[in-house]
Order: C-alpha cells, then structure tokens, then sequence
C-alpha cells in the first residue's frame, strides 16, 4: 500500500490544500462583483491567483474574450498539479473527467465550421489545452467540412463516437447527433473508470463525479422533453441509464412525462419553485441549473472536512476551480455588457446574498 | 582562428528605383547580415513597407500552393536550381501557371479521391453483410412488407440496452446477428402501426440502416457477389487514374521544382525589403558584413546603383558594445564538428576568443587519456569515420557527431601505444609510456597535474577575454582574473613548497601572496566597482557583505580544490578502463579457460560493451570537464549568430 491512503496522498493533499486556499472567497467575489466596470473587475483579478495569467497579455490585447482564455489557463493547470501527482491508479478518473474541456473544444470546432468561422475567432473560444490536446483545432476547421475534420481525428478515442453518428449528420445536417454522442460517451467512459476504482476511492469519487453525472442527466432529459420537445424514446436514448442518486427509473419518468417537479425534490431536497420555473423554460431552466450547481458546490466544499487522503479531495478541487471560472465569465461578459450588478448577480454561484439567488 | 571575423557595419541610404537591384546584390553575395530597419518607417511619417510586406505575403502563399500541389504528386522540393537565384519573379508570370497545374493535379486527384471513397464504401457494404451471409433470404424484401417495419443495420454495442429501455412500451423483436467490442449488427422488427417509435428510437440510439438494399438485391450471398465484380472494375480505374497522377508527377516535377525555389527566393527577397527603412523617396538599409568583403561588395553596390550612399564603419573588437554584433566565426571546416561542440554550450561574443580550436586540442586529448586501447580506438575511429561519411543512412543526421567520434578514436590509439593496451589486453605489446594500472597514483598525479595546467589556461584566456573588453574590474578582481589566477598559483606553490625539499622560494612568500589575493577575491565586489567608478561600493550594509564575501571565499577556495581535483578523472577513467578489460578476460576464462570460442565470444562481447558503455560514459565526463571546468573561467558567450541574406537559405541548400 506504498501509494494508498496517507503515504499515496501525502504529496497531492498538501497541493491541493494550497490551490483550495487559492479560490476566491465569497468577499472577493463580492467585491469582484462590485467593481465599476470591466477594467477595474480585469486589475482587481490581476491581484489574484489570476493575475500572472492576466499579465501575460498586453493592456489593449485583453479583450473579454482574451481573458476569459486567460483565466481557464489557472484550471487546466490545477487539472495538470493534481494529475500529475495523483496516485497513477487514480489518474484514469482525472484525465477522462478533464477530457469534458476537450470535447467543449471540439463542439466549438464543429459548430465553427458549419458557421464558417475564422480561425481567429473559433481560437479564442477554445479551452487552452496547449500540447495536452488530440484535435488538431485548426486543421480541422480549416478542412472546411464537417467530414473532412472528422476523418483528421481518426487517430483520437472520439473518433469512433462520432463516426456512429456521422450518417446522422449527413440526413440532419445539425450537429447534434454528434454532440450528443460525445456527451453520452464522456459520461460513460467517466462513470466506468470511477467504478474501477478501489475502496474509498470509489466511494469518494462517486460522491464528486456521481452528483455531477446526476446533475447533467437531469438537465438532458429535461431540456430534451421541455426544450426540445423529443419523444420518449429519443429522451430514454439520449440519457444515461445509471446514476448516484438518481434511478433509470427517474430518467424514464420524465420521459414519459411524469411530473419533474417531484423528482427535483426527492434528489434535491430544498430546492423549491420547480414549478414555477418549468412554466417559462427559455429562463427557468437556466436557472434551475444554477440551483443544482449551488446545491452540488455546497457538497463539493464538505469534502474538504473529514479523512483527508482520497480522490475526493483532488476531483472536489477541479470541480471547484470549474465552478469558479464559470462564475468570473459571468463577470467578465457582464461587466463588458456594462449590466447592473442587480441583473447579473443572480447568475453568479460564489459570493452571493441568498436573497439575490436565481430563483 | 582564434577569433571571429572582423564586422563592419554598412548603411545603405538607396533610390527607390535602385532597391531591387541592390537587394539582389545584397542577396547574391550571401555575405549581408541583415539589422531590421523597418520601425524607422513609422517612426518618419512616411508610407510604411507594407506594400513588400503583403508582397512577400503573396509570394509565401503562391509558395504554399506551390508546395501542396508537389505534395499531392509526391514530389521532394529538390535542391535549388543552379540559375541566378536573386532576381525577383512578377507574381502576374507564374501565378497562371501555377494555377494551371494546380487544377490539372486536383482534377486527377479529385477523381481519384472520389473512386477510392465509392471502392471503400462498397467494401464496407461487404464488410457489413458478412455476418449475415449465410443468411438464405432476399434482404430487398425486409424493405416493404405489408405489416411489418424492418431495419437491419449496426450500431453501438453500448447503446443496445439503451434501444430495448426505450421500445418497452410496444412489442418489438431486436436480434443481434453480430457483435464485436464496439459495434452490433442487429434487425430490428415491430409493427407498422409502430413506424414512428420504431424509427425515432433507431435513430436516436445511433442504429445506422444498411443502405444496399436500394441498389442490390437477392441473398446476402449474391450481393457480396455483386459488390466484389464492382469492386474489381472500380479497382481497374483507379489504377488508370493512378498512372495517370504518375504521368502529371514526371511532366510537371521539374517545372514545380523550378516554381518553387524562384518563389521562395522572391519570398525571401520581398521579405528582407519589408525590414528596410523607407525614408522619403529612398530606403535605408542596415546589416553586417565581415570587413574583409566589405571594399568588394561596396564596389558592386555603387555599380549597381549611381545615387546609392555607402557608410561602413568597420567595428573596433575591444570594449563592450558589441553585444548585438553578429558573430561570424572563421574555422576551416575539419573543425565544424568541434565548433558546434562549442555553440552547444555558447556562441562567442565578437569581442571574445573563439575557443573552438582549444576544443578541437583538448576534447580529444582527455577522451584519450580515459579510454586508451588501440583496438577500441580503432573500432571507434572506423564508426565515427562511418558515420561521419554518413555510409550509415539511419546515422546520417549525426554526421558531425561521427567527426568528433572518430577524432576521439584516432586519441584513444595513441594512448593506446601509450599505455599498451589492446582491447584491453596489456600483454599484446608493452606501454611506450605507462601502463595505468600498475602506476595508479602516478597516473591520479599526473592526470590532476594535466588538470592544473588546462584550468590555468582557462584564468589566462579570462584574462585576454576581460582585456579585449577592457573591462577592468573583471580583468583585474574577478574570481577568475588576476587575484584569482595569483591564488590558484600561490595555493599551488604552498603546497609545492611545503612538499618538495630545496623548492626554489620559501612557502612563506606563497603565504603571503594567498593571504593579499584571498583578500582581493574576498573584496572583489567593491573592488571591481572602485574600478569601474560605481557607486556604492557595497550594496546592502557592511555586515551583511563580510559574511558573505568570507563565504564566497569559502566557497572559491572549495573550487579551486574541487576543479583541479576534477581532473583526477582522467586517470580514474584510465585506471578503470584497465580493470574492466582485466574482469572481461577473468570472465572469458571461467566460461573457457582452454581459450575455445566460448573465451573469444566473451571477450569480443565484453568489448563492444566496453565501447559502447565505458566510451558513452567517457565522452560524457569529457564533456563536463570542457564545459564546466575549462569554459566557465573564461566563456561567458551569448554572441548572435551571423546569419547573412541569401535567396537561398542554408538549411534549404
């Protein structure tokens, strides 16, 4: 057991209690939120962990776009520390559940191509993987086609994904088939590796991933039924019949159009007004989503309380450090808006008055 | 040798109408190390080089188009044509042509692209129907029956516990006729009525339908039958469109090859003018040139062009304002292996000794000394020789690494005479000088004595370096300058004092002189800025700085001692080397001490390891003694690289 429990942990527990002192307190967040405008939010962050990945852009150079690029950079380097020194038998969960960055990039591509984007602009939309990534980005939007730039990424694990879907794409000409194949594999080959984990690593792995799996799923099978309006069988099909706490039997329910409100409230005890929310779902679900990242977030910070030397603690970080970026986006594009804090903080999960929650 | 080439820096003040002319002879020469002036543009308020910019920009994308129509003929770029390479080609000429061939080549590419498409689709229609090819029903007629939709086709394995989840509400029949890891061959079947359900769960769990039955009908059989008569005609076109790219590679390889190297040069060409500085009417034109060339390449400059305005200043080598000088070093070309040993570790500054030749005297000599044996010299010096003569085609890209190897070989032969060792064997003949490992501490002694005479060298080349710099401080206090080559000298005279009887002076004077030049090394920061007329002479408080000096002290008197003893190395090797031959021998006569193959096996195996292992190991620690002990007293480097104009550039020769 040289790599298990204290001794395997030893190295990864103190790195990752130091990027988790890093994460911005809820005072930094307010007073993130209530900078005047966008310059004053980009050199109050230069004074944070963000800031040396700020500083490697000029001034005039740092458009929104840029530095959100820039600050995602500080996650993929937290995903590389805590691979890097994670116990090897462990890595697996971490590097599939980073993979989620490079299917995002992929989409992007895809989506760049049937928009006839500039590579220019598809660029700064990416995660920055830098040599860590399988997809030669801009050859494939370059190719000019949706199937040319598959067949550039024959040699990469999506490749068999997507080629199942491509006759899909060739009938439908949207992308969707594609994405959603991407997803399902994602979560599969996620679900799969955590399983293969020993003892309380599994146990705690399934308590970061297994949430999460939860969370997605349920937004899928929503959106399809509420959003989309696919049928039963298309709902069943394009969600994943395994979960934490959620059954196939949850799934399948709201598939076949039982009421969602009473599943959200036995796997999400006090989140309420699902009702109310399900009525307008151009804004509802959104929101909603927001409650169930609220909800997961408070979970993912419980972690840090306890027996120390786990997954769990690394893959809560990560999860974290994602939560985190989503929310200093929200900032950034709001505060390039020039919105009202009052509008935009509804939107943001850290730092925030529970009377201004989105509800 | 000793140093690199003399510069001279040229400003060319050039009529716009002269500017082609001129930048070709600039470029012909191969001599003129270009300095971008173009921020001189912006700075005058004047139109700015854009227009050569977005030539040369032109130019690199013809050059791309160029490239990838040879590309898809499988044509090498080929070395350059041997006709005048300077002269800039119009756009307007070759783009026509280029374009031409371009849609000859797509066209047959195309064609063929698209015949090799179809000839895989339908050998995947094969590849589909073979798991049911036994199957002894028309498969046209799943197509229409009256009650019954079918769809016979493959799909992820993953997804088929999903499909049945998702039909459970209407009764279906799913049969899985193949199944591999990834993909499952599968007919599902239900109801008419059920089309829709039937349909939208198919597609949405990725079951992709066989799409033969359209063209090809009967038993799977007899369209695999079908499909291979097609395939084998579709085969035949594609040999006939392959010949016929064939045919396009040997009419159009020339001219492409031509093509190329007249675009890239005009590339090349329009790109060093977009770095000029463009005045008012005329253009500015800054770089280097070896001051030898500089006269000759002035007289054909004002040939070329009446208006044009030269000023060389030749470059005095002394001081140091020379850091952005480049550095053209001037070494025949035996050396090129020894010098790119050299630019490893650093390039020379202009102003300093170019240390290439004392590599090319010392590497060798201390490889030698280690790994002293004829035969094993004798085997590296045909490997490198091999090598280096690049008859080993996996090997050709360390072809300077083979000159060093074989080098290092013909030393290790004459130490081998010297110590009498012949694949290690030291009966074979007797040692004209000493045998190692009957004279180990005479050899240790010996080898640190080499030691102190080459560290010596490396004060004294600081020295000549901090003089040609006129840099005083360092020449004079620096650890490695005079007070540091005066304690060196008077710690060794101590000890020589002390040890050898009736030695000349009395250990009392080198006493005396360590003690001033300890003191000097100790003080060399205020020193050294008493010298150079800086002010504080202490930077940070006075305490502070005695601690540390008495430290860097500490710390210089360690170093004296552990470079000189760095060297004891060399004769360590030496040693080794005699007793790792003498184990071979012992081993080769316990597996057959009446000398049979087995003896000779061994020995001829222990050998090559020998080679291979010790000679790896040896030329490692020659390295650190050249780069660490020799080159740190004296090489500081970061000189830049004198890389001069030329349509043609060297790595594309």
């Amino acid at each position: 057991m040289l790599t298990g429990g204290a001794s395997g942990y030893a190295a990864i527990h103190s790195r990752v209690r130091v990027m988790y002192s890093e994460l911005l307190a809820p005072q930094d967040g307010a007073s993130l939120r209530d900078t005047a405008d966008l310059n004053s939010l980009l050199e109050s962050l230069k004074n944070t962990v963000y800031g040396p990945y700020l500083n490697r852009v000029e001034d005039k150079e740092l458009t929104p776009r840029r530095a959100v690029s820039e600050i995602k950079s500080r996650t993929a380097d937290i995903y590389l520390t805590v691979i890097h020194s994670a116990p090897a038998r462990t890595r697996p969960v971490l590097i599939q559940l980073f993979r989620h960055f490079e299917i995002d990039n992929l989409k992007a591509v895809l989506r760049g191509i049937m928009t006839n984007s500039s590579w220019e602009r598809v660029r700064d939309t990416l995660f920055p993987l830098g040599s860590l990534t399988l997809i030669p980005a801009q050859q494939m939007l370059e190719a000019g086609n949706v199937e040319a730039a598959v067949t550039l990424i024959s040699a990469t694990p999506y490749y068999d994904t997507i080629s199942h879907a491509m006759k899909r794409y060739a009938d439908e000409q949207s992308l969707f088939p594609l994405e959603v194949a991407l997803d399902l594999d994602y979560w599969r080959k996620l679900w799969t590796t955590v399983k293969q984990l020993p003892g309380q690593d599994r146990t705690q792995a399934l308590r970061i991933i297994g949430p999460l799996l939860d969370m997605n799923n349920l937004m899928w099978a929503m959106r399809y039924r509420v959003y989309h309006r696919l049928s039963e069988e298309e709902i069943i099909n394009y969600t994943l019949p395994f979960g934490y706490h959620m059954r196939d039997e949850d799934i399948r329910a709201i598939a076949a159009g039982a009421n969602i409100a009473r599943v959200i409230e036995r796997l999400y005890p006090g989140i309420s007004n699902v009702e109310a929310l399900l009525q307008e779902p151009e804004q509802g679900l959104p929101k909603l989503e927001l409650q169930l990242q609220r909800f997961v977030r408070r979970q993912f910070n419980s972690v840090f309380t306890g027996y120390p030397f786990h997954i769990g603690l690394p893959l809560a970080l990560v999860a974290l450090s994602e939560f985190e970026i989503q929310d200093l986006t929200v900032l950034i594009e709001a505060k390039s808006a020039h919105m009202p804090n009052e509008k935009f903080t509804p939107y943001l999960l850290m730092g925030t008055n529970p009377d201004n929650i989105a509800t | 040798m000793f140093f690199p080439q003399a510069m001279t820096e040229m400003e060319l003040i050039v009529p716009e109408k002269d500017l082609l002319q001129v930048t070709s002879i600039l470029a012909g020469q191969g001599i003129f190390h270009q300095v971008d002036a173009s921020y001189l543009s912006s700075n005058n308020n004047v139109k700015s080089n854009d227009s050569w910019k977005d030539r040369a920009a032109a130019y690199s994308s013809l050059e791309r188009q160029i490239l990838i129509t040879m590309q898809a003929l499988s044509i090498e770029a080929g070395s350059p044509p041997p006709a005048d390479q300077s002269a800039m080609i119009k756009l307007e000429a070759v783009r026509p042509l280029a374009e031409q061939i371009e849609q000859d080549v797509k066209d047959s590419n195309n064609q063929l692209t698209a015949s090799q498409k179809k000839l895989e689709q339908l050998q995947n229609y094969i590849r589909q129907l073979l798991p049911i090819a036994d199957i002894d029903l028309d498969i046209s007629l799943l197509h229409n029956p009256r009650y019954l939709l079918s769809i016979l086709g493959i799909m992820p394995v993953v997804n088929l516990e999903r499909l049945q989840t998702s039909l459970a509400r209407i009764p279906y029949v799913l049969l899985t006729l193949q199944k591999d890891r990834e993909n499952a061959v599968v007919w599902l079947t239900g109801s008419k009525r059920n089309t829709d359900i039937l349909e939208r769960a198919a597609r949405s769990a990725y079951l992709n339908p066989f799409d033969l039955t359209d063209v090809h009908h009967g038993t799977p059989a007899e369209i695999i039958k079908s499909l291979n008569m097609d395939i084998e005609s579709l085969q035949e076109s594609i040999r006939k469109q392959k010949a016929r790219i064939a045919q396009l590679h040997s009419s159009y390889e020339h001219q492409l090859q031509t093509l190329l190297w007249r675009v890239r040069s005009s590339r090349l060409l329009a790109d060093a003018m977009a770095h000029y500085g463009k005045l008012q009417f005329t253009y500015l034109i800054v770089g280097w040139v070896p001051s030898s060339k500089t006269e000759a390449l002035t007289q054909q400059l004002k040939q070329a062009s009446g208006n044009i305005l030269v000023d060389a200043t030749p470059l005095i080598r002394q001081g140091q304002a020379n850091q952005n000088v480049p550095v053209a070093l001037q070494n025949p070309g035996i050396l090129g292996a020894f010098q790119q040993l050299v630019t490893t570790y650093a390039r020379p500054r202009y102003e300093e000794i170019d240390p290439t030749i004392l590599m090319t005297l010392t590497f060798p000599l201390l490889f030698g000394a280690m790994f002293g044996d004829v035969g094993q010299g004798l085997l590296l010096a045909i490997l490198g020789w091999l090598i280096a003569s690049r008859k080993i085609r996996a090997l050709q890209s360390l072809a300077s690494l083979g000159t060093i190897i074989a080098v290092c070989g013909l030393a290790a032969i004459l130490f081998g005479f010297l110590y009498g060792s012949m694949f290690g064997s030291e009966e074979v003949f007797k040692p004209i000088w000493i045998a190692p490992l009957q004279n180990i501490t005479k050899i240790l002694a010996i080898a640190i004595g080499a030691g102190i005479i080459i560290l010596s060298l490396g004060y004294l080349l600081n020295i000549v370096n901090a003089w040609r710099a006129r840099d005083w401080g360092r020449l004079i206090f620096d650890h490695h300058g005079i007070v540091g080559l005066t304690l060196y000298w008077s710690l060794l005279g101590l000890g020589a004092a002390s040890v050898i009887k009736g030695f000349p002076l009395p250990p009392l004077v080198f006493t005396a002189l360590a003690i001033l030049a300890g003191l000097a090394v100790m003080f060399s920061e205020p020193l050294k800025h008493l010298a150079e007329r800086h002010r504080p002479l202490i930077e940070g408080g006075l305490g502070t700085y005695i601690i540390q000096a008495i430290v860097e002290l500490f710390e210089n008197l360690i170093s004296l001692l552990s470079n000189s003893l760095s060297y004891v190395r060399v004769g360590a090797f030496a040693v080794a080397h005699g007793g790792l031959s003498a184990v071979i021998f012992i081993l080769a006569n316990l597996v057959s001490p009446d000398h049979g193959a087995g003896y000779w096996i061994v020995v001829v195996i222990g050998n090559i390891f020998i080679v291979g292992f010790e000679g790896l190991i040896v030329g490692i620690q020659t390295m650190r003694l050249e780069y660490y002990e020799f080159f740190s007293k004296f090489f500081i480097g970061g000189g830049v690289p004198y890389i001069p104009l030329n349509p043609v550039p060297s790595g594309e020769k």
